[in-house]
Formats: C-alpha cells, sequence, structure tokens
C-alpha cells in the first residue's frame, strides 16, 4: 500500500470527519464515565450495560411510536431517562452505602451490577438481535470530496460538541456542578461546608447513566442492537478516561478524539491492523505521561 | 477452621449432582449451542428445527421402538465453557450422540474430545472447513455447508462474470479470512485475469464501516468480496444502505440473501447485494419445501431459517441411520450413515462418506425488494448442485494427511 | 489460624483430593481438576494484587502464554513433555518481567490499565496470527504423555503440580521476601524510606505470580488438551480477581475458596440454567455489601491495612 500518496489524498479528509463522527459516541459515553470515576471514585464497570440499555430502550420507544423521524427524536431523550432512573436505583440502593470502600470492591460490586442488568436485558427484550432503521430524515449520504458520508455520520458531528458546551456548562457554570467538582477534589471538605454531599453524588451518577443511555440511543441505528454490546465499549471507555485524565471532560474528548482518529487514519496507513492503533496510542500516552494527558481529580 | 471446612463441604456436596439419564430406554440426543447473546437467532432455528422432525418421528413410535430426547447446553460462544458442557453431557448425561455449535473452536474442540471418547458428533452450522477437511475423523459429521464449499460455490458464480478488480473486506478472525480466501484463491483458479487490489480487515463487532466504504470507493475496484460473519451482516448492510455503497459497487457476502440477515432491516435492506445461502423458504418453491415452510410456521410462527433446516436434517439423519443399523450402537451408527441419501425440503441429501460432509445445494443470488414481504428477497437465484462445488475426496484425503 | 480446627483439616483434604477419582464419576474428576488449576491461578494472582497491592488486572494473559507456551511447544516442536510443561511457564515469568518494567512506573488504576492494554495487545497477536497459534479456533488435539492423559491421570498431575506450587507460594508468602512486598503494599514511602528497593521487590513479585500464572496454564493444556485466545482476554482476567475478592485477598486460602465456588457455581448452574449472570452477580452483591473481606475473610482475623484517607 502506498502510504504516503493514501495520507494526503481527499479520503484522507472524508476519513478524518468519519472519525470524528466516531469520536462523538465516544465521547459522550467516556464523559459519563469520567464523571463517575471523578467524582464518585468508582470505576463503573456496568456502564457498558446502561449503555446496551441504552440501545434496547431506544428501540422500544422507537417501536411502540411507529417509527419516523418524531419517534427517533423522542427516544433520543426517553431512553437516556430511563437509564437515568437505572443509575439512580443503582446508586441511591447501593452505592450510597458502600462509598467508604475500597476501589476494588466497588470496581466488583459495578462488574457484579453487569451481570445481572446483562441478564435482565435478555429477559426484558430476549436475544434476538434488534433493528432500528434511520429515520428518513437522515437516510442517505452526503459527497464531501467525492466521497460518502451519511447524513446520520454528520449529525452525530454537530451533535457531538453540542453536547460537549452543554456539559461545560452544567458543570463549570451550575452551582451544582461546582459543588460536585468540589466534592469531588474534597468530599469531606464539601461535607463539612454543610452540603448533603449525598445527592451530589446521586445527581453525578445520574448524570453519568444519562450519558451512557445517550450513547447507547445514538448509536442504535448505526449497528445490530444485541446482548454483548456491553462489551464492546467497556475497554475503549475506560482507556479513554484513563489517558485523558480522571474525572476531567476536556481529558474525555481528547482522549475520544484520540481513538477515533488514530483509528480511522490507521486503516488509511496500514489496513489491516488498523484496529491496533489505538491501543499503541493508549501505551505511548501513558507511558509518556502515566497520570493522563490532562489533570485529574484523583 | 471448622466454617471454612463446612462450606467447602457444602460444594463437594453440590458435586454429587443427581445424574439424570435412564440409559437406553430413549435415544438422548446432547445439544451443546450458543444460548445466549447474537447467536441465538440461528440456533433457536436449529433446536426447532430439529424438534420439529423429532417430534413428528416419535409421534410415529419413534426409532427402534425409542423415543428421541435430548438436552441443552449453552457454551455461551466460549469454547472452554463449550468444551466442558460437552464433557458433561458425554461423560455425565451419558448421551448416544453429541450435537452443535454455532462457533467454530468449540466445534473442533468437541470434535477431538469426541474422537478421545468415541462418541459421535454431529456439527451444526459451524463453517470451519477444518472440522470434516484437515481435522476431520471418523466421529465427525458436518450437517452443513463450510467455507471452503461456499467460497468454491460464489467463485464459479463470479468466474463467469465481467469483474476484474477485486477488494476484499471483511471480519478479522479465522471465519473471515477463510471465506474471503477461499473464494478468491478458487476465483483465481477459474479466472486468471482476477486482481486483488487491496485488503481491509477491521475487529470482528465493528459498528462502523464509514472508513472503511470510503477507503475502498477510493481504490475504485470493480467487485467487493465482504466476508463479515453472523453479527456482522446487518451491520454492513446498514452501513452499506446508508452510504449507498451497494449501487457504487457491487459486493458479495456469504449468507447476503439468508432470511436472518434480510429479516431484521425490514424494507431498507440494501438491494443489489450478492449473496450464497444453504436455504431459502421461498426457492426452490417445490411441493417438499412448502410443506417444509407450512409445518415450521404452524409449530413456531415464524418463517424457517437455514438453521431451521440443519436441526430438521440432523434429526432425520439420525433417525434413519440408526433405522438402518438396527440397534443403539454407536460403530454401527456411523456405518450406517455413511453414504446415506435423504430427501429434504431442498432436494436429496448425501452423507458423504469418505469425508462424513453433508451435500447440499447452493444459492446465488442478489437481494432486492419484494412485493409480497416486508423484507427483500433473492432474485435471479442460481442452485450450484453440491457435487459441484465440494472439494473431492481425493482432495480431502490430501488434506487430512498433512 | 484457629489452631484446634487446623490438624483436622490438615488431614481431611490432603485424603479427599486423593480418593477422589476413585470415588467420583468421570465428569466430577474433570472438573476437580479445573477447580484445583483455577484456585493456582487465583492464588498466583493473588501474590500480585493481595500481597503486592499491585492492581493486577490482565492476569490472564499470563496463563494463556503459558498455556499456549506449552502447547506450542507440545505440538509443533520436538521437544518431550516435560521440556514443554517447563517453557510454558518460563515464558509468562518472561512477559511479566517485560510487562512489568513497563508498567512498574505507575500506581494504581493507572498500572492495572497499561497492563489490559499491553495484555491486549499480546492477545491480538496470538488472535491474528494464524499459521502459528491457530488463531480464534485455537489449538486442539495436543499430544499428552499417556500416564497424564487420561482423566484420572491428568487429575492427578494437577493435583500434584498445584500442592506444590501453592506450597512454594505459601513458603514466599511467609518468607522475609514477603514480609517486605506487604510492607510495601502497606505503605511504599514508609518501605523505601528504609532502604527497601520496592521496584525491584515490586518486579520480583510480579515475575513469580506470572510464573505461577503460566504453571496454571500448563495444566489446562494436560486437563483439555486444547487451548484458546480467550484464555487471555481479559474478562477472564477480571473474573481471576474476582476470585480473589470473593474468597478474600486477604487471605492466603482466599482465592481457592473464591476459585472453587466461581468453577463450580459456573459449571453446574450453567447445566441448569441460562441465567448464570443473574446468580453470580447477585451472589457477588451479597458478597460485597455484607462479608467485605470476602467469603474467607469472615473466619480469618482481619490483618488488611487501613487506607489512607484521600489518597
Amino acid at each position: 500500500m502506498d502510504f504516503a500518496s493514501n495520507l494526503f489524498s481527499a479520503g484522507t479528509l472524508s476519513q478524518i470527519l468519519v472519525g470524528l463522527s466516531r469520536t462523538t459516541i465516544l465521547f459522550i459515553v467516556s464523559s459519563g464515565m469520567s464523571l463517575i470515576l471523578g467524582v464518585l471514585r468508582i470505576p463503573n464497570v456496568a456502564h457498558g450495560s446502561l449503555y446496551m440499555i441504552g440501545a434496547f430502550a431506544a428501540w422500544s420507544v422507537i417501536q411502540f411510536l411507529g417509527g419516523g423521524l418524531f419517534a427517533f427524536l423522542a427516544a433520543m431523550i426517553v431512553a437516556p431517562m430511563i437509564v437515568a432512573a437505572v443509575g439512580f436505583v443503582l446508586e441511591r440502593g447501593f452505592f450510597s452505602y458502600l462509598y467508604e470502600r475500597e476501589h476494588l470492591m466497588l470496581l466488583l460490586l459495578t462488574f457484579s451490577f453487569a451481570l445481572i442488568l446483562g441478564d435482565l436485558v435478555k429477559i426484558v427484550w430476549g436475544p434476538e438481535y434488534r433493528s432500528v432503521t434511520v429515520p428518513a430524515f437522515f437516510q442517505g449520504s452526503a459527497e464531501i470530496f467525492g466521497l460518502p458520508l451519511p447524513w446520520y455520520n454528520l449529525f452525530l458531528l454537530l451533535i457531538g460538541p453540542c453536547i460537549a458546551v452543554f456539559l461545560w456548562l452544567v458543570i463549570n457554570r451550575t452551582n451544582l456542578g461546582k459543588i460536585a467538582r468540589a466534592a469531588a477534589v474534597d468530599g469531606e471538605m464539601v461535607g463539612a461546608v454543610g452540603i448533603n454531599t449525598g445527592w451530589i453524588f446521586a445527581f453525578t451518577f445520574v448524570l453519568g447513566s444519562f450519558l451512557a443511555g445517550l450513547g447507547g440511543a445514538l448509536i442504535a441505528p448505526m449497528v445490530n442492537i444485541s446482548l454483548g454490546m456491553d462489551h464492546s465499549l467497556i475497554m475503549e471507555t475506560f482507556l479513554i478516561v484513563i489517558i485523558g485524565g480522571l474525572g476531567n471532560m476536556w481529558g474525555a474528548l481528547l482522549g475520544s478524539l484520540i481513538f477515533g482518529l488514530t483509528q480511522s487514519l490507521g486503516i488509511l496507513v496500514w489496513p489491516q491492523f488498523g484496529i491496533a492503533f489505538p491501543y499503541l496510542a493508549v501505551v505511548a500516552v501513558l507511558v509518556v505521561r502515566p497520570r493522563g494527558l490532562l489533570s485529574s481529580t484523583w | 477452621m471448622k466454617k471454612a471446612v463446612s462450606i467447602l463441604a457444602v460444594a463437594v456436596t453440590m458435586f454429587w449432582g443427581t445424574g439424570s439419564g435412564i440409559a437406553g430406554e430413549t435415544i438422548k440426543v446432547g445439544f451443546v449451542d450458543t444460548y445466549t447473546g447474537p447467536a441465538t437467532t440461528f440456533t433457536n432455528d436449529v433446536l426447532d428445527g430439529f424438534k420439529m422432525a423429532a417430534e413428528k418421528i416419535n409421534e410415529k413410535g419413534g426409532v427402534l421402538g425409542k423415543k428421541i430426547t435430548y438436552v441443552t447446553r449453552d457454551d455461551k460462544f466460549k469454547p472452554d465453557i463449550g468444551l466442558t458442557m460437552a464433557k458433561e453431557l458425554v461423560l455425565k448425561e451419558n448421551v448416544d450422540l453429541l450435537v452443535g455449535t454455532i462457533n467454530s473452536a468449540t466445534a473442533l474442540a468437541v470434535s477431538d474430545l469426541c474422537k478421545k471418547e468415541k462418541i459421535p458428533f454431529l456439527v451444526t452450522f459451524s463453517k470451519s472447513d477444518k472440522i470434516t477437511g484437515s481435522m476431520g475423523h471418523r466421529y465427525v459429521f458436518s450437517m452443513n455447508e463450510n467455507t471452503e464449499m461456499a467460497g468454491r460455490a460464489t467463485a464459479k458464480a463470479l468466474a463467469k462474470k465481467p469483474y476484474v478488480k477485486y477488494w476484499i473486506a471483511g471480519d478479522d478472525y479465522e471465519y473471515g479470512h477463510a471465506i474471503a480466501n477461499g473464494v478468491f484463491d478458487h476465483l483465481k483458479t477459474l479466472n486468471p485475469k482476477v486482481q486483488l487490489l487491496g485488503q481491509s480487515w477491521w475487529k470482528v463487532g465493528e459498528t462502523d464501516f464509514t472508513p472503511y466504504i470510503t477507503q475502498i470507493l477510493a481504490a475504485k475496484p470493480d467487485f467487493v468480496i465482504v466476508a463479515t460473519g453472523g453479527g456482522g451482516m446487518v451491520n454492513f448492510q446498514k452501513a452499506a444502505q446508508s452510504t449507498g455503497f451497494n449501487k457504487k459497487v457491487p459486493f458479495y457476502q456469504h449468507t447476503a440473501i439468508e432470511l436472518s440477515t434480510l429479516s431484521p432491516q425490514g424494507p431498507n435492506a440494501p438491494e443489489g447485494v450478492y449473496g450464497t445461502a444453504n436455504y431459502l423458504f421461498y426457492f426452490p418453491a417445490t411441493k417438499e419445501n412448502k410443506a417444509f415452510v407450512e409445518e415450521f410456521r404452524k409449530a413456531y410462527n415464524r418463517y424457517p431459517k437455514s438453521g431451521a433446516l440443519y436441526g430438521y436434517m440432523t434429526a432425520r439423519f439420525i433417525a434413519k441411520s440408526y433405522e438402518k443399523a438396527g440397534k443403539i450402537d454407536k460403530e454401527k451408527f456411523i456405518d450406517a450413515m455413511e453414504g446415506m441419501t435423504l430427501d429434504s425440503p431442498v432436494g436429496k441429501m448425501e452423507m458423504r462418506a469418505c469425508d462424513h460432509q453433508v451435500t447440499l445445494p447452493m444459492f446465488f443470488g442478489v437481494t432486492k425488494k419484494s412485493a409480497q414481504y416486508d423484507f427483500l428477497t433473492a432474485t435471479d437465484v442460481v442452485s450450484v448442485p453440491g457435487k459441484d462445488y465440494m472439494p473431492s475426496c481425493a482432495e480431502i484425503a490430501k488434506t487430512r494427511a498433512k | 489460624m484457629r489452631r484446634s480446627a487446623a490438624p483436622f483439616l490438615l488431614l481431611l483434604l490432603p485424603v479427599a483430593l486423593l480418593a477422589l477419582p476413585q470415588v467420583l464419576p468421570r465428569f466430577h474428576t474433570y472438573v476437580a481438576a479445573i477447580v484445583l488449576l483455577t484456585a493456582l491461578l487465583a492464588t498466583s494472582l493473588n501474590l500480585a494484587i493481595g500481597y503486592t497491592g499491585l492492581y493486577q488486572f490482565g492476569h490472564a494473559v499470563f496463563y494463556g502464554v503459558g498455556a499456549y507456551g506449552t502447547a506450542l511447544t507440545l505440538t509443533r516442536s520436538g521437544m518431550p513433555a516435560p521440556v514443554a510443561f517447563l517453557v510454558g511457564p518460563l515464558a509468562a515469568a518472561a512477559l511479566s518481567l517485560v510487562m512489568g518494567l513497563i508498567c512498574i512506573r505507575l500506581s494504581k488504576l493507572y498500572f492495572g490499565m497499561l497492563q489490559i492494554s499491553l495484555g491486549s495487545l499480546v492477545w491480538a497477536v496470538v488472535y491474528r496470527w494464524y499459521s502459528f497459534t491457530g488463531g480464534d479456533d485455537g489449538i486442539h488435539g495436543i499430544p499428552l504423555p499417556d500416564a497424564i492423559a487420561s482423566p484420572k491421570g491428568s487429575y492427578y498431575w494437577t493435583l500434584a503440580v498445584t500442592a506444590l506450587c501453592v506450597f512454594a507460594m505459601y513458603r514466599i508468602v511467609r518468607s522475609p521476601f514477603g514480609k517486605v512486598i506487604q510492607g510495601i503494599r502497606d505503605n511504599p514511602v514508609r518501605a523505601e524510606a528504609i532502604g527497601v528497593d520496592v521496584k525491584m521487590h515490586q518486579l520480583a513479585s510480579l515475575v513469580i505470580a506470572g510464573f505461577f500464572g503460566g504453571v496454571a496454564g500448563s495444566l489446562f493444556v494436560v486437563v483439555e488438551s486444547s487451548v484458546f485466545p480467550d484464555m487471555m482476554f481479559w474478562t477472564f482476567s477480571l473474573e481471576v480477581l474476582i476470585m480473589c475478592l470473593l474468597g478474600g485477598m486477604y487471605t492466603f486460602f482466599g482465592p481457592l475458596v473464591g476459585a472453587s465456588v466461581i468453577v463450580l457455581l459456573r459449571v453446574f448452574a450453567s447445566v441448569h440454567t441460562q441465567y448464570w449472570g443473574i446468580i453470580l452477580g447477585t451472589i457477588l452483591t451479597l458478597v460485597i455489601i455484607f462479608l467485605p473481606d470476602g467469603v474467607l475473610g469472615v473466619f480469618v482475623r482481619r490483618s488488611r491495612p487501613r487506607e489512607v484517607p484521600g489518597a
């Protein structure tokens, strides 16, 4: 394969755009995990399960409302809310009692929930594949430099920054966000000042779960919705959060960019091993900057 | 410490689980297959097809006066669990024979176990050509096509077409490479003019094919061989539909025209996709096929897919082989099944004696919207008879000798 | 341990283990062998995680490399079996050293994640190198010496090797080296201050853990005469980790108990239900909430370190 000519062709620009649209989903899901990890110190292995529930829930909502653009948009809001509700139950019902435990035990607990949620999805929705079609509004593709970019990918490209901005506003401009950030750094102090950290933690976990569900709902039209989705994203999400810096939103964005772009460009450079590039990038980052690229809250 | 001992004691008593199996009064078939996760859409059909045939046989008095019964074990698509479950069925449940599994690695491991234990193993759905090829032996039988066969059948069909510049893409695992190589290598021998421009391989379970699709389009091939496995079929077709890939460049996938691939997408599946399949419920529109479809729909309220054919014929081969053998004996069963020919919904199926591979027709067609159904179906269907695309007994003997 | 019960246990268990294949059906002998080698694997992991305090999240790769090393030697080189049984664990130990050198600069979660990434690269190589490792099909029908090929033979071999290795690890943990690594686990800063070479000890511990993990892998080859790339996948690493946590990370025999429970549960629950995920998840949740030190931790006096608040 002629590397050089591949790198500087119109295909490259197209690949970059595609990589960016993939970044959106990665960012949405990892920002949720980063929040939970940074503020609550919980490595949430169940995050993948929440993502999967988001996809299945989106399918159910669209089925219920009969398809079409309205159903799709409704699913984008309702499905994450369902997942947020699940998160609320998990946090209030279990995590809130166990924060003083060691991280490893919390990780183990989230793993148990991942197992339970995985089987619950099987019980509720059954083992068959589900499929959500892209709403007619988004079908087909645009021609960018002579190569197709599906309208849905473009939609994701635009949604990504919107969500990033929205999250930034919530975390940096609202009181709730500021308190959550403070609690991440020093929970005891925040409690000492008289703020009920319990509800802060609940809010954070619910927001993180909402984001996971949103990621799942957004990706639903592009993939086979099946059991096993929970495993597909969890490793990438963890790695993104680690290289970005724990609890750091911009870190999650940076990590997602690295992942999305190294993979789509890696395919141009070395088609057979494109899948290895993000992992190599992770190793490189951790060797050079062990604490992650941006500051972490730990 | 006493408490720790008692915990261990409880664990040990769990060991003495009830060993069921009143041996000898029934023909006990052990299923090891994946009943968790995405593969279930295929394996459920195998089991349902089997059940349908077995129930009919039992109603008529069973085989040699005994009823066919079955037990299932879920391997969760993991070979180590599959091997353990197979051992449980053979060593504890005392099954008469094993049937399964969709995971090729598991099938090969279980095949090896059955060789050691001298118990017949009928493989359903796994498509590795090693099963009856280089790693085949007396105790393993394949009830469906494998990658080598699919490759040859497709190569035959493609050799007649005018395409010269090919691109290969697919899921980066054994099955993907086997299908792609199977098709292209044979195509090259049939039509030496074809060239391979390049290859793209993505991880199994990939969801976003757009970067690969754009890369392939930039290279401008005449035709693309897309080697996706069960889970990737729908994902890739969705991506093809949304990027218009199918309209820009013709491509082929094994099982692209199967119901399992087309039905979840409803009317939005891509048209013009070439594919091969072992079973189509609407073709051939023979009496036997229609009767089979009718029976299946009545029993299970859905159209049968390939798995149903495999399961159905597995039960019938089992029954007829025991009948011919005259007694419940594993060795006589194997001898009886070798060379047996049975009628099936797709015509005659023969269990080839030299390699224990079943011969069945392969259908090659193109997807197209259907007026009758709310999913796409195949048109321009060409039926390639089994003997035209199976490796010869001599070739098999050569691969096994290595 | 309470001394009064110890002699009772010491007599009963070996007798039961030795008599097992004579009394139980073949399938149970096979399951027992799997329990033993998994217990060895879990104990080896605990060396790194419970005793040295390293977040060893990618342990399965050593198990897999040990197994593949043994399998490839048996199928591809002409070397006799004893060589194969050494090649596997040594390869695992070597890999552990290399990975350790890369990861040791990081701490806690970062160490674990880097280890997983590196382990995933190893997995990817094994998975794709079809011509050499059999790719995702794995390797099957591995030839074994007759004496250990049968279910009874493989069981006794597994029992002997496991007992030997567990004993060895027990001695290591009780030795001065063992005390030092526990000191490092509890307070690395203080250990450094009194002149202990922290990194060297951690590396040594990793290599030993990797070696014994590799031994467990070679035992898998003996029992199953197959290997699969999933053996080194990160989800299995997590399963082994859970065995340690379930049984009690700060006791020596905890991982053994955890491994036994999980393997037995997996085999017998899978036979009866397809929802074993919920069963295992629920049991784990209950154990975490009510038995914070794992199953065995309830019986053994707590000797675990207190976490420094805010760390």
